[in-house]
């Protein structure tokens, strides 16, 4: 008796480490939607040179990336208004910067207990200039967390 | 004369095989000689049941062997009846789990069927809730007290022997309709300089249609008590989709992360048909396990 009582405490306290043990604390996506901006040219990826982002309105004039070769950028949404402008400046002689508009529903989301509450965005309509950009498109237009292109930027 | 000739010679050939016929004959008769002992009265060993003696008696040998094959067929597979016993069990490893901090509780009532000691029909209901502020986190997560149901079998491996001890596998199909809430939201912006955002979500109902695969094991501890364990392979089959996010928690089902998940219950048992278990009988220092009203009897 005392014998069986012995294995069932021993398969009680295994099944409960193993309980413990088996938690899977990984969020693989970002902390918050936010759309990925890549540059394309004839359906190619490509890297645009000395290239510096900013938002307008943005405190103190900071830049998401400032004198960069970057072939993507991540375009943070404002989430206390449903619109928001990002100025491209090429930093090169002749070429005009180019401004991009986005407007959004801003929607509440819970994603998960490891990558937290956060906002998603649904663009619902877009406008840029014409200097270097040919033309932007969004094929999806729900902005999640997950880490993918969603903003194809089209250049000249 | 050549016609006496040859009948002189049909003659002597016949009376040749006349004589080696009547030899062969003799011969056959002293090799394979026919004992008349079927008087001889067969006593059947002791312990035969009265039926199959019966049987015998009134020229029904076919029957009688039947029966006996039957019978040695129930020493080594031994039958339990349709309904063999009920048991209620309380799935407490999720209470416990609270005492090493997990977040979330459920606790449930099963109903298990015994039959032939080896399907066993299951019904699961509980209840189960959550709450979590994570370290680091933006958020409290609470998921409401609500219910969930399961209903499934198992297939009991060791049907040869007693059902207070067994091992088996089994499937079930879960459902749970439930509602969470999503509070203490905290989003900071930096870029745009927006601190400070937050939002509630309140009463977000959902369901969620999940299946289970399980191994378990069952041992009697004391009188009809027995203690079980059971792991398991769970996955999502369908849930209700909802535009601000998925729920972390689903009532019976765990939290969404991860396929595995372990249960413990405590079981009582109600025997039912006992008069028609099989018993077990002992000899000497070796058990064997025999059906009440079947005796192998060694006729032959």
């Amino acid at each position: 008796m005392t014998s069986k009582i012995k294995y069932c405490a021993c398969a009680t306290v295994m099944a409960l480490v193993a309980m413990v043990s088996c938690n899977n604390d990984n969020c693989m996506g970002n902390s918050t939607g936010i759309p990925l901006a890549a540059f394309f040219n004839n359906d190619k990826k490509v890297t645009i040179s000395n290239l510096t982002v900013y938002g307008i309105g943005a405190p103190n004039d900071s830049t998401i990336i400032n004198n960069t070769n970057a072939n993507q950028v991540y375009l943070p949404l404002r989430i206390t208004q449903t619109s928001c402008q990002y100025v491209l400046n090429y930093n090169t002689e002749g070429i005009e910067n180019d401004t991009l508009t986005f407007n959004y529903d801003i929607i509440p989301y819970f994603e998960s207990r490891e990558c937290g509450a956060m906002y998603n965005f649904k663009i619902t309509s877009w406008e840029h200039t014409y200097n270097a950009i040919d033309s932007v498109r969004i094929p999806d237009p729900m902005i999640t967390n997950s880490d993918v292109v969603t903003i194809n930027i089209y250049m000249r | 004369m050549r016609t006496k000739r040859l009948y002189t010679i049909v003659a002597c050939l016949m009376a040749t095989l006349i004589a080696i016929t009547a030899v062969a004959q003799e011969q056959q008769r002293k090799v394979t000689p026919v004992k008349p002992n079927t008087n001889k009265t067969l006593t059947p060993p002791k312990g035969t049941p009265e039926k199959i003696i019966n049987e015998y008696l009134s020229g029904d040998t076919a029957q009688a062997r039947a029966q006996e094959r039957k019978d040695s067929l129930a020493k080594i597979y031994p039958h339990y009846p349709k309904l063999t016993e009920f048991s209620l069990g309380l799935n407490f490893g999720d209470l416990l789990m609270t005492a090493f901090g997990q977040k979330y509780t459920s606790v449930d009532l099963n109903a298990t069927l015994n039959m032939w000691n080896r399907f066993q029909p299951v019904l699961v209901m509980g209840l189960g809730r959550a709450k979590d502020t994570p370290q680091d986190m933006n958020f409290t997560y609470t998921g409401k007290l609500s219910p969930y149901f399961k209903l499934g079998a198992n297939y009991n491996f060791l049907f040869k022997n007693e059902p207070r001890y067994q091992l088996y596998a089994g499937a079930r199909l879960g459902f749970s309709a439930f509602k969470y809430d999503i509070t203490n939201v905290n989003i900071d912006n930096p870029y745009w300089g927006e601190y400070g955002n937050s939002y509630e979500m309140k009463g977000v109902s959902s369901t969620a249609l999940w299946g289970e695969f399980l191994a378990g094991l069952k041992v009697g501890i004391a009188g009809n008590w027995s203690l079980g364990w059971e792991v398991k392979f769970h996955g999502i089959f369908k849930e209700k989709k909802n535009e601000n996010g998925k729920p972390w928690y689903i009532p019976g089902y765990g939290t969404r992360n991860g396929n595995w998940a372990f249960g413990i219950s405590l079981y009582y048992t109600i025997p039912l048909n006992h008069d028609r278990w099989p018993v077990k009988e002992e000899k000497g220092k070796n058990k064997q396990v025999k059906s009440n009203d079947q005796i192998a009897p060694p006729i032959r």
